[in-house]
Formats: structure tokens, sequence, C-alpha cells
């Protein structure tokens, strides 16, 4: 059997259950009697709190408690929520101020949350919340993404959280006083709203002073772990659970003040308490994305290979730190700041800026499509002035396979690529040189259309290490127990039909289990395209043990030396015997001579090293000059995800991003108003893509396997994201290129682009 | 939502004699009016539903010609029913919102409510129709008064709409990219003494008449008859979904893509 399994297109199995409304969501499976919350929130994007009065909200019909935060202080409920630090140029500490579980002095984002009320019904307690008396002094809000404006918090000058830098500076200076050319540009990276369908929500429940929290998540352990920080609890007194998921995107990865308010409800009211999030509501209160601007140059000696590439970005952190808010827009930007070129002088300098809106922090690919993003416009419209072909310009500044593997100027350690042969592959296949007669075909119908180029390398990120469990039951059934977690993705038919590739047991008869802090000691949850990687990895070391507990087991049993004994991937065959027994006939076996032992397999692994999914997208859209909408018509994608486990979830995982990334170049803009509220609340506003906004995508799969996991596999989650960003603003910037348009930011919409079209009409008048 | 009395009446008099009650309020498809009650903006005590009134149902042409469409009809019945009397009209019910709007909003509820950016006041006022209620008839051109604001009295029904059949007609909408309502649509109604052209979710407001266009289009039913003219920005809806110079050109162009779908 290969490490990577047969990579077959296996269907998903969970569908079924997903899709005839069987799926157990936080939502369903809420304990009987459990009373409902509701959190009244910040109405105002900035105020001093001068009055919080709930008596009359404590009064109304089926409320059990109102809290606030002198409530929560009263309680010894007075921790915040962590969040991590990045380190400043000078080596200090990004600013850290307090994230309140509930607003105490000051309110700083519209949707803040201000008061939680418990009642019988979710309707009780919102009438309830319309009797709260809520007194404040507004203050101006900071909403720019830019230093200066009234501060939020003192622990931040001029609401700078941090100002990072990573590269040598100097020699950055020096190479661009030495270039040939320098080609700089400002390139805008717009904020989305995640909009996971299934927006966040939990319910939590004591039992003899133990916490059962369930939350819709992407892991429990770090969920757990700030359990355990804000109440002060043992870890064996919680248990984290996360049930079916519909969407993460890194939003849910998050931890989130209702997590905590809804326990200490439970716990005060002695029974259970379930919260559930409207979508007005997420489109406040969760994590959105992006929301930076990177002013960008890169230097070209005379024969233009690039010489430098400097960063400077402003990026928005919302009103708070979110747990990994500071580090999206710097450490892992940084993974992939050169991308697949090869250059060793860089510079990334970012300045964080609070403001008073809801917090930023991860989204699918999380600091990477941003960092392809703006280095793939950057190297478009370099070529574009240097007059050269934007995809020769790539190819003579790409890493070649001989440099690998390769240490980029940020430290990583590319194992192996061969990006040429991708982008020749992508060339023939979206077939580049039919594009001039369909420019002209387009034309003749009155449309422009332009193509674009994306070739972004990507970073697995993640925890390394994950743990598997198989147990054979005593049904003649197996359970794989993973510490990743599923929001959607099919790891359900992922893992059990891996372990059914190393093992023979049919998937049908395996149980993935997940997401139980009781039932599963430690996981890395999902997020940074780890999963299959890293759960494969651990299958397949326990599964390695099952093998030899087995063969062990049966050399004793069958009075035969070990070494008459192997493994077929479906059957034990023992020199000289007819006794041919599978996985599950050997565990009845084990089970029936009281092997207890022999029932539960465990194996814990750490990659040695990261992979580096890349690959290139090629856009082609066509704009109606009479009303400015962009169509995206033809979307080719050549990929090196290396061994493909299974190559319809892999594509299918592509499709996803790329609408993703469609959205929020064409339909997704969030806009706030001065004041700081929120004009995009709700799809009314907020423009998802929909299935007819997206183009039939193809895919084709050009792999060189990593070296890096037994699989030879790479991560693809993110991937389809962080391509196509760049692909189709590129493709804009290339239909409208001799409009006299040179510059073009997302998102087109159709009022934006009309716009820039008769910005241009009339500077040629 | 808040709590709420709900009466199904069967006949128009027993619907005016419910609405007279306090803070009483006339319930069509509800597909504007239970949302806002979701959202806790509105919180009417007693809900009086109109689609259980039998005369309020349904399509048929009239004796005089005209298309009469009963103001409790959904949208999904006049885009089947009037599919062959009057195809324009019957192709703008095809295009509200979603097959689950369609089958349970209103023609009575849209042009009561007058959203700016509701597509049925556009066919309304372009058809030069009329609006009879339980009390009057109205005409169009007198019916629409601003954005979401009307004619009708409190608790006054919209019996039913009655629009006189163009010989070509045609509805050309713009969406919103987020709400795919109107942000710009343009009917064109072509009668044999002359052109209407009504514009929808452009105007502060509301609903209007291009009228150089309807002359233009009188004497030369053509896309090229208004290529020469130009709608002015003032007054037009500025939103974050469009500038009103950019609802102002599409007016333009719509009514010239309506006039060739029509044509």
């Amino acid at each position: 059997m290969e490490k990577f399994g047969k990579s077959q297109a296996v269907r998903r199995v969970e569908d079924v259950r997903f899709l005839t409304g069987e799926g157990r969501y936080v939502d369903d499976i809420a304990p009987d009697g459990a009373l409902h919350a509701y959190v009244f929130r910040s109405p105002v994007a900035h105020a001093v709190i001068t009055g919080l009065n709930t008596d009359d909200a404590k009064a109304a019909d089926g409320v059990h408690l109102v809290l606030t935060a002198a409530d929560l202080q009263d309680a010894g409920l007075t921790m915040d929520i962590k969040a991590s630090l990045i380190r400043n140029r000078d080596g200090s500490k990004g600013a850290g101020p307090k994230r309140p579980l509930l607003a105490t002095d000051r309110v700083r984002f519209v949707g803040e949350p201000v008061a939680v009320v418990v009642a019988d019904t979710v309707e009780q307690a919102k009438d309830a919340a319309e009797l709260i008396e809520f007194d404040f002094d507004e203050l101006d809000a900071h909403v720019t993404v830019a230093p200066g404006g009234p501060d939020l918090h003192p622990e931040a000058l001029e609401n700078v959280a941090f100002d990072y830098g990573k590269g040598d500076l100097n020699a950055v200076e020096e190479a661009f006083a030495n270039a040939a050319h320098v080609v700089e540009a400002q390139i805008d990276d717009n904020r989305v709203i995640v909009s996971s369908m299934e927006p966040r929500g939990c319910w939590a429940e004591w039992t003899n002073g133990r916490l059962h929290l369930c939350v819709n998540g992407q892991g429990v352990w770090d969920q757990k772990d700030g359990l355990v920080n804000v109440f002060g609890l043992q870890p064996d007194d919680i248990r984290v659970t996360n049930p079916d998921v519909g969407g993460g995107f890194g939003m849910k990865a998050m931890t989130y003040p209702e997590y905590y308010i809804i326990p200490q409800a439970a716990r005060m009211l002695g029974r259970p308490v379930r919260w559930m999030s409207e979508r007005t509501e997420a489109m406040l209160s969760d994590n959105a994305g992006r929301d930076l601007t990177s002013t960008v140059a890169l230097a070209f000696d005379a024969d233009h290979k690039i010489t430098a590439y400097r960063v400077d970005t402003l990026c928005n952190l919302g009103a708070y730190n979110s747990e990994l808010g500071q580090f999206i827009q710097t450490d892992l930007f940084a993974k992939v700041l050169m991308g697949t070129y090869d250059v060793q002088t860089t510079w990334l300098g970012v300045k964080g800026i609070f403001t008073n809106t809801t917090q930023v922090d991860a989204y699918r690919g999380a600091g990477r499509p941003e960092a392809i993003y703006a280095l793939e416009r950057a190297i478009d419209y370099a070529a574009r002035q240097l007059g050269v072909d934007p995809w020769e310009l790539r190819r003579k500044n790409f890493i070649r396979p001989d440099q690998f593997p390769y240490k980029t100027a940020t430290g990583e350690l590319y194992d192996v690529g061969d990006f040429a042969r991708v982008l020749t592959r992508v060339e023939a296949e979206a077939d580049k040189a039919g594009f001039p007669a369909r420019k002209a075909q387009s034309k003749a119908q009155g449309k422009l259309r332009g193509l674009g180029l994306c070739y972004y390398i990507e970073s697995i990120l993640g925890s390394p290490t994950e743990d598997a469990k198989v147990t054979f039951n005593d049904d003649g059934t197996a359970s794989i127990y993973v510490g990743t977690q599923s929001n959607g993705q099919g790891h359900e038919t992922v893992f059990a039909q891996f372990l059914s590739d190393q093992t023979g047991i049919p998937a049908d008869k395996i149980s993935v289990i997940q997401g139980d802090s009781d039932l599963i000691a430690t996981g890395g949850g999902t997020g940074g395209s780890r999963s299959v990687t890293v759960q494969s990895m651990a299958t397949l070391a326990t599964v390695d043990k099952m093998i030899t507990g087995f063969t062990d087991f049966l050399a004793e049993d069958q009075d035969v030396d070990p070494n008459a004994i192997s493994f077929d991937d479906e059957r034990f065959r023992i020199d000289g015997s007819n006794l041919t027994p599978t996985m599950l006939e050997v565990a009845d076996m084990a089970r029936a001579a009281g092997h207890a032992d022999l029932l539960s397999f465990a194996a814990q692994t750490t990659l040695p090293g990261r992979s580096y999914p890349n690959g290139a997208h090629v856009a082609e859209i066509e704009i109606d000059p009479d009303t400015g909408v962009v169509e995206v018509v033809k979307y080719t994608v050549t990929d090196d995800f290396g061994n493909l486990i299974n190559p319809m979830l892999a594509e299918g995982q592509v499709h996803g991003g790329v609408a993703q990334g469609i959205g929020q170049a064409i339909t997704e803009h969030v806009v706030y108003d001065p004041d700081g509220q929120l004009l995009t609340a709700s799809f009314m506003d907020y423009g998802l893509p929909r299935a007819n906004d997206m183009p039939m995508v193809t895919f084709y799969s050009e792999p060189v396997p990593s070296t890096q996991n037994p699989m030879g596999m790479k991560g693809c989650g993110e991937a389809g994201t962080v391509g196509a960003l760049a692909a189709v603003a590129n493709a804009v910037l290339d239909a409208v290129w001799d409009e006299g348009i040179y510059k073009v930011d997302m998102p087109f919409t159709p009022n934006r682009v009309w716009t820039i079209l008769q910005e241009a009409k009339g500077a040629a008048a | 939502m808040h709590n709420f009395d709900f009466v199904k009446p069967g006949t128009v008099a027993d619907a005016a004699a419910a609405l007279q009650g306090d803070e009483a309020q006339p319930l069509g498809g509800g597909q504007t009016l239970i949302p806002t009650m979701k959202q806790r903006l509105a919180a009417p005590e007693t809900l009086v539903s109109l689609i259980g009134i039998a005369e309020m149902q349904g399509v048929c042409k009239t004796d005089a010609g005209e298309l009469s469409i009963g103001g409790a009809t959904t949208h999904a019945t006049v885009e089947a029913e009037a599919a062959s009397l009057f195809p324009g009209l019957a192709g703008l019910a095809g295009r509200i919102g979603d097959p689950a709007v369609r089958n349970r909003g209103t023609i009575g509820g849209s042009l009561a409510n007058n959203d700016p950016a509701a597509c049925y006041p556009a066919a309304a006022l372009a058809t030069g129709a009329t609006i009879r209620t339980d009390k009057r008839e109205i005409a169009a051109d007198d019916y629409f008064q601003g954005m979401f604001t009307t004619a009708l009295d409190e608790g006054e029904i919209i019996v039913e709409v009655r629009m006189p059949i163009p010989e070509k007609s045609n509805y050309q909408k713009f969406l919103q990219p987020a709400s795919r309502f109107a942000l710009t649509g343009v009917f064109v109604a072509k009668y044999a003494d002359g052109v209407r052209v009504a514009v929808t979710g452009a105007s502060e407001e509301g609903v209007f008449r291009w009228t150089e266009a309807e002359q233009a289009l009188g004497s030369n039913f053509a896309a090229d008859a208004i290529s020469g003219l130009s709608v002015s920005a003032d007054g037009m809806i500025n939103d974050l979904h469009g500038t009103p110079e950019y609802r102002a050109h599409l007016v333009k162009v719509l009514t010239g893509r309506a006039v060739m779908a029509a044509a």
C-alpha cells in the first residue's frame, strides 16, 4: 500500500446527513429545559458608559437572570479574554489592553456585549432586553485604518497596537538605491465578513461541579484552556465538545465572550443555558477578515530580476486584540512574503491599528492570501510598467527546481516545487494562446475582457503535532478518534477511507470520533490547511502499532515466529498457514483471548516540516462598460498539492476557496460609516457570491510530492482563496488597461467599476 | 417579534372593519412586514390578513381590455396567469425576489408599501394603472407620492389593480448586488396613443416617469430615439450600492434595453 492511500474520489458520506436535515448542530442538541440567552450589545461604536440599569429587565416575564460586568465582578470572574501579542521592532511586546467579557466602563464597537438576559424563551429575553436602560456619553469613533484619531486604549498611543518589522531594512534600502527599475504600488485588501452558514452558538451545563460547554468551534482544547483560565477550574472539571459545525474559516477558531458568559449564567442558575447568534448579530460580533492596506515596492536589475521587495502595511485589529489578531498580517503574512520568487532581500513592516470596529483575525488563509495578493498584484503592475509579459516576469524570477530545499528570506524551508512546470501546464489548460481571439469576441459584443494570473504559494500552518486512536468495538466495528475537527470539509469520509486503505477495515465499519475533550486528550483542531496531513500521519503511526501488536498476538496464538507473519493492507498472512485473518478478525480473536490491550491503539506524531502547496489561478473576466458589472467567465486552476488523498474533495476545497475569493474580489464590500455603524449588517446590503456569480472552475493537478510527510501530500483547504484574489484583480486590470486605467482595487462592485471607467473617459476627453 | 393578534377575514368589508381597531395593520404576503416585525421595528397589535378574501385573488382580462389583478394575488400567480395576456408584467413578477417570496408576496402589498426599490410600482405607473380600493379608484399618476408614501388612507385596502394592456412592454431590472432588489428598474409600455416609461429604484421621490424618453419614444419606438437624452443625477438615491450619477446613467441604459427587448 502506498502511504498516501488509494487516492480515490470517494463521495462524502456525511453529506447525506447534512442534506437531509440530520446534521446535529449545536442548536439542535441543547439539553431539554435549557434556558435561552440573548446578548444585549452596544448600539454605538465608542462611548463612556454612564449607567446600566437592568431592574425592569430582571422583573420581566420569564426572565431568570440578567448579567452585567458588575455581576461577573461580584462572581469573581475578572479574567479577560487572552490574546497573543507580537514583538515590536524594538523587542517590546504589542499593546495588550484588557478585552472584557462584558463591557465595563466603555464600549468600543457596535455589537460589543454589554449584558446577557436569560429567560424561558428567546422572545422573552429579547422583550426584557428592550427594558435595559443603557446610558452613555458618545465619543468620536476611529474607523480609518491609520494611526491617530480618538484613542481607544491608553496602552496604544495613536491607536497603534504594534510596530512590527521583519527583514534587513538597510540591505533593502541599499538594493533599492542600486536598482535599475523600481515599481511601487499601494494595494488595498478589503475587509470581509466571514458569514459561515451556521452562525456561532453554544450551550453550557454543569453537572456535579463539572462544566460541559458545547460550542461550534474548530477544536475543543484551546477553548478548554480558556475556560480553565477564566473560571480557575481544574482541567478535569471541564468538558468541551464541538458537534457538527457549519463552516468556520478561521473565524470559529477563536474564542469569544459568549463562551464564558453562558457557562457562568448556567452555573448561577443551576440549569443549562443556550445561545445562538442571529445573522446581523454574527455580522457585528464575529471576527472579520483581511482589512489592510500595503505600500509595496519591487526593485529590479537591468535584466528584470527582482533584487529586493519591501512591504509596509497598516492593518486593522478592530476594537480589541482577538486571539491571533496581531499575528495575521505579521508572522503569518511573512511565511510567504516573497512567494515563489528567488529574492533574499526583503522587508515587511506592519503597524496594527485599533479602530471602533469588530475584531479582525484569521479568515481562510490568514495572512497568506493577503501576502500573495500584495505580491502578485505588484508583479503585474511591475510587468506592465516594465513593458514585459507578466507570465514571463514570473518565470524569470521563480525559484528553480534545483534550488530546493530553499530557505526563504523570512526563514521558511520550502521542501520541493516546480513552479515553471505548473505555469506551463496552466498556460495550456487555460488556452492563453486563444485569449486574444476571445477578447476580440467580447469586444464585438461591447464587453471588455481581461485575463489575470496569480501564482501563489501557501505555507501549511497550525500545530504540526496530532493524535490518533483506533479502537475495536464489541459490535465488530472500529472507531478512529481524531484531534482535528471537521467544519464541513468531509473529514469523516477522508479519515475513514484513509484508515480503510491502510488496514482493509471496510470504511462503512469505521466511525470517526472528534470534538470531545473527554474522549480525546489533545488535538490541534482545524485550521491552516493542516487536518488531512497531520491526521493521516498520526493514523499511519497508529496503524504501525496495530500491525505490530496484532502480529505479536498472532505469533503467540499460532505459535509461529513473528517474522513469519506479514500484513498486506487487507489480511495477515502466516507462512505455511491457511489462516489469513483481517484486522477485524484478529481484533475478535484478541477480544476472545481477553487481550483488552489489543483493542485500542494510539499514536502521536509531529510533522518534520511544513508542506508548501502552490499553483496557478487564471481568471478571465468580462466587464459590461454600460453597467460596470464584472463577470468571471472562465477560470482555470493548476495546483501542486502533492499526492491527493481524495482528489474530488481536494477539488471541492478549491471550488469553495475560489468562491470566497471571487466574493471578496467582486461582491463582498464591508462599509462602516464615520460613526462606526456597520452599514452592511445584513444580506440586504452585504453581497455574498451566489451560484450564478461563479464560473465553472476547471482544476488540474500537477503534483510534486512533499518530502515533509510520509504521504507526500500538501494541504489544500485555503489554497483556493489564496490564488483567487489576485487572479481576478489582475484580470480586471488587464481588461481596463487599454481604457487608460492603470490601478484597480477590490471590491469590483458595479458602481465602483463604472465610476473608474467614467473617470478614465473624463480624463481622456 | 412582539406578540400580536391575527385575523383572516373572508370579505373586504370584514377586513375593513377589522382594520378600524387600534394598531391594526393589513397583511398581504408579509414579505416586508414580517421581517420588520422580526427585527422588532414594527409591532402591530393586530394583523389583518387579506389573502383569504376570494374577490382579491386572481388575474383576468376585463371587457375593457385591461388586465385585472386581485390585490392579494401573489407574484407567482401573476407570473403564470399574465404570461400570455401581458408578458411584460409576467416577466416582472417572475423576477421579484426568489420562489419563496413570489409564492407569498402580493401585488397589493407591494403597491401599498411602495418601497423605492420595488418592481411593481414601475409597472403600475408605466401602464397608467387604476388602483381600486375598498373606498375609491385612484389613478397611478396620483397614487405614488414618494418613498413609502401613497395616496392610501390608514386602513384602506387595495382590492384590485387594473392595467391597460400595452401593445409592447418590457421591464429591465438592474440588481442591487446583495438584496437583488432593483438598484434601478425601468418599465417601458407602448400603447397605440403613446409610450410610458416608469423608473423605480433610482429616485429619492420613489417611482417616477421619464417624460422626455416617453416623448422621444412616442415618435420613434427604438433604443436610438433616446441616445441624445440624459438623465439628471439631482434627486437620485445615494447609497453604498450606487451614486446618483450611476443611477441616472442606469436609467438611460435600462430604458434602451427595455425598448430593444420590447420592440
